[in-house]
């Protein structure tokens, strides 16, 4: 079992983190998109917390005796999950970026060679008109 | 057969004019283009207004990344075969159509110039060359495929391989990575005995503390584009 008032800080702490996260979600400042991660281990952690039961069964299943132990394992298995799929989300829009730049510089340069091509034309229609 | 010369440049203001000038004398029949790594002295100033073709690349990719844009600038111009050289000015352009050649007769999808074969001209240090060996080495185990100058950046692809290397090029020191990938293509890959320079002016991007992250890095990403297409040879 967990102690009470460890249990209080922690739901007040769970409490607080869902709060913010609130806050961030309705400033738009968080994409829900990429916090959906977040929420469901801000939910798993604090069922642990509020049902220690739940806890307790876990720990038992991977040999884990200290409930406290078990929360801080449960903690850090979510953080690199998550540091996890941030690293996949970082990689895919570089790979994003990547592509933007360089279909940005082959724009760049069609638009550079049809200026070319119109001064030309632009030219020879003045060369014609003088002849 | 519609041929186009990639020259990925980054800070090559002291060679850039006289490679692409040398190009188009001795290789005036091809067509080439100039991709600008958003260089930070005056390359793309001088590509402006010596009135070269070139991609200017408003971010720094790094070198896979510019040769892929070049690779796709092929693939939308519809190109037979591409051929990459170096910016600095040591490939020389006199063997670009000793190696088109090969492309054309269909000898093969992808034709590497390699300075090991006569073992004539620019060799690189000792090192160097000891670490070459060694990812030839492993090139070798993972494809049974002999390349002899692995690093070499002067290559010519057929037209298979444009669309394949426009799709997906390795990125961060691709060159290894870029014949695993066309082995397990199944492409056809040759060498062809090139003579090499020292570069013209400026100082490789290459040293030694990059030279430890290069090793480590390009045999991790050999081993995993080996384990990307399966078990399958």
């Amino acid at each position: 079992m967990l102690p009470v008032r460890l249990q209080i800080t922690l739901i007040t702490a769970v409490v607080f983190y869902f709060f913010m996260m609130c806050v961030f979600l309705k400033n738009k400042s968080l994409s829900l998109k990429y916090t959906l991660l977040w929420l469901f281990a801000g939910g798993i952690l604090g069922a642990l917390v509020v049902f220690p039961g739940i806890l307790t069964w876990l720990n038992g299943l991977i040999g884990i005796q200290e409930n406290m132990n078990g929360l801080f394992v449960w903690a850090i298995a979510f953080i690199v999950c998550i540091l996890l799929s941030l690293t996949s989300i970082v990689s895919r829009q570089n790979h994003k970026i990547r592509q933007l730049i360089q279909t940005i510089s082959r724009l760049e340069n069609r638009i550079r060679e049809l200026e070319r091509q119109e001064r030309y034309d632009t030219d020879e229609i003045q060369n014609n008109a003088e002849q | 057969m519609k041929v186009l010369i990639i020259i990925p440049a980054y800070n090559e203001a002291g060679n850039i004019e006289q490679v692409v000038d040398n190009l188009m004398e001795k290789c005036p029949q091809y067509d080439y283009i100039v991709v600008n790594d958003a260089s930070s002295d005056d390359t793309r100033e001088i590509c402006m207004r010596r009135g070269y073709r070139f991609l200017d690349q408003p971010i720094n990719l790094g070198i896979g990344g510019t040769v892929q844009n070049g690779y796709q600038y092929a693939l939308e111009n519809g190109y037979d075969a591409a051929v990459q050289i170096d910016g600095d000015g040591q490939h020389d352009v006199c063997y670009i159509e000793k190696m088109v050649q090969v492309i054309e007769a269909d000898e093969a999808d992808v034709v590497i110039g390699s300075r090991f074969i006569e073992k004539e001209g620019f060799q690189s240090s000792g090192a160097r060359r000891l670490g070459i060996s060694l990812l030839s080495k492993i090139i070798m185990f993972l494809t049974w495929k002999r390349v002899k100058d692995v690093t070499s950046g002067f290559r010519a692809v057929n037209k298979r391989f444009i669309s394949i290397y426009a799709k997906d090029y390795p990125q961060d020191y691709p060159e290894p990575e870029a014949i695993v990938a066309a082995v397990m293509h199944r492409g056809r890959v040759k060498e062809v005995p090139v003579i090499m320079q020292e570069r013209l002016s400026g100082e490789s991007s290459i040293n030694f503390r990059k030279s430890v992250y290069y090793m480590v890095k390009v045999i991790l990403a050999l081993f995993i584009c080996r384990l990307s297409f399966g078990i399958r040879r």
